[in-house]
C-alpha cells in the first residue's frame, strides 16, 4: 500500500488516530500532502477520502467478499443494513472505522447512532474485525462507493426479459400428432387396398365356373355379425381376455402386503427435491439417527428451524407451508408426519447396520429420493428383496477389525469375496425374533 | 353365454385384486394385518383410534381397545416416544457428562474448554466427513460461508417465472480474519449452543462428533 492521497486526510486527525503514524514515511511528506489536500478539499466537497483507484477498489472487493458479504450487500438490506452511501450517512469516516473494529465497544460507549442501529437490527451484534487496518477499511469503502455508483448505471437497461421460445412441450406434441395422422393414413390406405383385393378376387372367381354353393359363399355379404360370430374371432377374443385377466389376477395377488408406490400426502408439503436435490443438504443433517440406531429418525421441528427461522418463503408453495413449521415451533406441537415405510412388526431392520457398517447408500433402498417432491416407497420391502441383496452384496470389511478373522476363515474355504449370505445373512433369526 | 359370464367373473376378480396395490394415499392391502401391527409401543407409528382393527381383534385388551391401537395416553399428544427421565444424564462411551455451560458463556468456553481429542489424522478425517454433513451447506466446503443454502444470486424457475432462491443470510466465513484465531472450545460452544444467527446444533451432533468437527474447522482456517 503506497501512501497515496486517500490516506492523507487521516493525517489531519492524527490526534484521534494515534496509530496512524506508522503508515507514513516522513513528516515532510505529510506537510506536502497537507497542502495538496487543502487544495483538493476546495474542489470536492464530500467523500473526498475514498479512493477511486482500481487497485483500492479490487482490494476492497476481496476484503468485502471474504468478511462482509455474509451479512451485508451494497444495495439491499440483509442481516445488516445496505451499505450504499454509508460514507455519507454515518457520523464520520472515523466512526465507521471504530465501529468496524469494535462495534460492541462503540455501542457500549453510548454512541447515539450506533445504538439506534443496534436496536433497529434486532440487537444483532456485528462481528468485531479488530485485525483490520485503517487502510483495509478505506479499501472496502472504496469498493462500496464504486458499487454504489455502478449500481445506478447498470440498473437502467433492465427491460422485460424476452420470452424464451415456444416451449418444447408444444413441439413434441405436434410431432406426435403428425406421427398419429401418418399412421391413420397408412391404415386407411391398407383398408382401401384390401377392399380392392377383395373385389378383384370376387371378379376373378366370377369369371370361373363355380357351383351354386360356391357362388353363394363368394357373394355372401361381409357384415359385423358374420365377423363376430366366426369361430376364429371368438377364439382370439376369449384368449386375449383370458390372458389379460389371468395376468391381472396374478398381479393383484402379488400386490397384497406390498406397499411399493405408497406416496401419502404429508401434513406439510416438504420437498426432498429442493432440500436434498438442489441444496444438497446431506440426508444425515436431518435424519440424524441413521448412523446410530435402528431408526433413521424423522427430524424434530428444531432441525427444520435451524434454517427456517430465517427462510420463510419456499419456491413452490410460497409462505404457506413454511408457516406450518413456525406454528408447530411456536405452539410446541409436534408435526404428525405420515409413516411411509411400514415394515411388518415380525421383521427387524436396523439402519445403522446398513448405512454405517455396510456403507449402503440411502438411494439403494429409497430410490432417487433427491428427485422426489412427494416421497414414495421405492422398493418392495419384501423378504425376497432383502434376501436377494444379502446374496449379492459383498460385505464391507475394509477397516473394520470385527471382520478380520471372519474374512480369513472365509478365504480358506472359498475364492469369491465374502457375501452377506456367508456370515449368516440368510439366517431366520437374524431378522425374525 | 357361459363364456361371457366366466369372463365377467374373471374381470371383476382382477379389478378387485388390482385395488390391493399401493399408490398415492392408498397404502394397499396388508397381508396378515395382526402381524404388521406391533402390540408393544413403537416410536414411529402411532394409531390413536382405539377401534382400529376391531374386525380381527381376538384378545381382550384390559382397556378395551382394538388390535391396531398403538398410542400411549399418558404422554403429551399420546406419543409413544418418551423423554428421558428427569434428573438423569446421558453419558457416552467415554463417560463424558453432558455439556453444562449456558449459551451466554461463549467467552468462558472459548478460553477454558479444551478438546479431549488428539489431533490425529483419523480424527480430522472423521471431522471432515461430519463437517460435510452438518456444516457444508451453510459454511461451504472450505468454510468460506458460501454453501448452497447461503449462496445468493441463484435463480430457480417457479411456475415459469425466474425467482431468486431464498438464502440463509449472515453465514459466517470461518476463514475470515475475525474467526481465524478462535479456539476449538469456541467452535464447540457455537455448535452446541448456537450464536447469533446460527441456531444450536447440539441436538443433532454428539459431543464427540462436535469436537471432531472443531478439529477439522481449525485445519480449514490454516
Ligand atoms: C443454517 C446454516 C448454518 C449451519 C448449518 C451452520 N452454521 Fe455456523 N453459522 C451460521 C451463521 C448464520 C453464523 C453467523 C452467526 C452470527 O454471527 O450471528 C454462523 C457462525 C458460525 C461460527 C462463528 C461464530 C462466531 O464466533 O462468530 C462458527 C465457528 C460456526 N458457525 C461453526 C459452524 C459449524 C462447525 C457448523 C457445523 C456443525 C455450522 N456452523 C453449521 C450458519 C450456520
Amino acid at each position: 500500500m503506497s501512501s497515496d492521497s486517500r490516506f492523507v486526510p487521516l493525517v489531519l486527525k492524527t490526534d484521534t488516530e494515534p496509530n496512524m503514524n506508522r503508515n507514513f514515511i516522513s513528516s515532510a511528506c505529510k506537510f506536502l500532502s497537507l497542502v495538496f489536500v487543502f487544495a483538493f478539499l476546495n474542489l470536492t466537497s464530500n467523500a473526498q477520502e475514498i479512493s477511486k483507484e482500481p487497485a483500492a477498489i479490487s482490494a476492497g472487493e476481496t476484503l468485502f467478499n471474504a468478511n462482509c458479504k455474509a451479512c451485508h450487500r451494497v444495495k439491499s438490506k440483509l442481516v445488516g443494513p445496505a451499505l450504499q452511501n454509508v460514507y455519507d450517512r454515518a457520523p464520520s469516516i472515523d466512526w465507521i472505522k471504530s465501529f468496524v473494529k469494535n462495534s460492541s465497544g462503540v455501542i457500549a460507549s453510548g454512541d447515539d447512532y450506533a445504538n439506534k442501529l443496534y436496536n433497529e437490527f434486532n440487537k444483532t451484534q456485528m462481528t468485531a474485525f479488530s485485525s483490520f487496518k485503517d487502510a483495509d477499511i478505506m479499501n472496502i469503502l472504496a469498493y462500496i462507493k464504486a458499487e454504489t455508483e455502478k449500481v445506478a448505471v447498470t440498473q437502467v437497461p433492465n427491460g422485460p426479459v424476452p420470452p424464451t421460445g415456444g416451449g418444447d412441450g408444444g413441439v413434441s406434441k405436434t410431432y406426435l400428432d403428425v406421427i398419429l395422422a401418418g399412421m391413420l393414413l397408412i391404415l386407411v390406405l391398407l383398408l382401401i387396398i384390401l377392399g380392392f383385393l377383395v373385389s378383384a378376387l370376387k371378379r376373378f372367381l366370377d369369371q370361373k365356373e363355380l357351383s351354386e354353393e360356391e357362388k353363394e359363399v363368394v357373394h355372401s355379404p361381409i357384415t359385423l355379425g358374420t365377423v363376430t360370430s366366426s369361430s376364429g374371432f371368438i377364439f382370439i377374443v376369449v384368449f386375449l381376455a383370458g390372458a389379460l385377466g389371468f395376468k391381472a389376477v396374478i398381479n393383484g395377488l402379488y400386490s397384497i402386503g406390498i406397499q411399493q408406490g405408497y406416496a401419502p400426502k404429508q401434513p406439510i408439503a416438504f420437498s426432498h427435491k429442493i432440500h436434498a436435490g438442489q441444496l444438497e443438504i446431506d440426508c444425515k443433517y436431518c435424519h440424524v439417527g441413521v448412523m446410530k440406531g435402528k431408526s433413521a429418525t424423522i427430524p424434530s421441528v428444531n432441525i427444520c428451524m435451524n434454517c427456517h427461522n430465517q427462510i420463510k418463503e419456499g419456491q413452490q408453495t410460497g409462505t404457506g407451508e413454511i408457516a406450518k413449521i413456525t406454528a408447530a415451533w411456536e405452539n410446541k406441537k409436534p408435526i404428525e408426519w405420515v409413516r411411509i415405510h411400514n415394515l411388518p412388526d415380525l421383521a427387524y431392520f436396523n439402519h445403522s447396520q446398513h448405512v454405517n457398517v455396510a456403507g449402503v447408500e440411502c438411494q439403494t433402498c429409497h430410490g432417487p429420493i433427491e428427485t422426489m417432491d412427494v416421497v414414495r416407497q421405492h422398493s418392495l420391502l419384501t423378504m425376497g428383496w432383502c434376501i436377494d441383496c444379502h446374496r449379492k452384496t459383498d460385505v464391507n470389511t475394509k477397516g473394520n477389525a470385527y471382520y478380520d478373522k471372519l474374512v480369513e476363515l472365509h478365504k480358506e474355504k472359498s475364492k469369491t469375496p465374502m457375501k452377506v449370505e456367508d456370515e449368516g445373512g440368510l439366517e431366520c433369526a437374524k431378522c425374525h425374533y | 353365454m357361459r363364456i361371457v359370464s366366466t369372463l365377467f367373473v374373471a374381470f371383476s376378480a382382477a379389478v378387485v385384486l388390482t385395488s390391493c396395490g399401493a399408490g398415492g394415499d392408498n397404502q394397499g392391502t396388508e397381508y396378515a394385518p395382526n402381524m404388521y401391527h406391533s402390540v408393544a409401543y413403537e416410536p414411529y407409528s402411532q394409531i390413536t383410534d382405539e377401534d382400529a382393527g376391531r374386525w380381527l381383534t381376538s384378545i381382550d385388551y384390559p382397556d378395551g381397545h382394538a388390535e391396531f391401537y398403538n398410542s400411549n395416553k399418558f404422554n403429551p399428544y399420546r406419543m409413544n416416544m418418551r423423554e428421558s427421565a428427569p434428573h438423569t444424564v446421558a453419558r457416552n462411551k467415554h463417560g463424558w457428562l453432558p455439556y453444562r455451560l449456558g449459551k451466554d458463556s461463549l467467552a468462558f468456553a472459548a478460553a477454558n474448554v479444551k478438546s479431549p481429542l488428539d489431533s490425529t489424522a483419523a480424527i480430522i478425517a472423521d471431522g471432515k466427513v461430519l463437517y460435510e454433513t452438518y456444516c457444508d451447506h451453510c459454511h461451504g466446503p472450505k468454510g468460506k460461508g458460501d454453501g448452497k443454502v447461503a449462496a445468493g444470486g441463484i435463480k430457480v424457475e417457479v411456475n415459469g417465472e425466474q425467482k431468486e432462491r431464498s438464502i440463509y443470510a449472515g453465514v459466517a466465513n470461518l476463514t475470515s480474519d475475525a474467526l481465524k484465531g478462535v479456539s476449538e472450545g469456541h467452535i464447540f460452544h457455537v455448535i452446541t449452543m448456537g450464536k447469533g444467527l446460527m441456531w444450536s446444533h447440539g441436538s443433532q451432533i454428539s459431543p464427540e462428533d462436535r469436537w471432531k468437527i472443531a478439529k477439522y474447522v481449525k485445519t480449514l482456517q490454516k
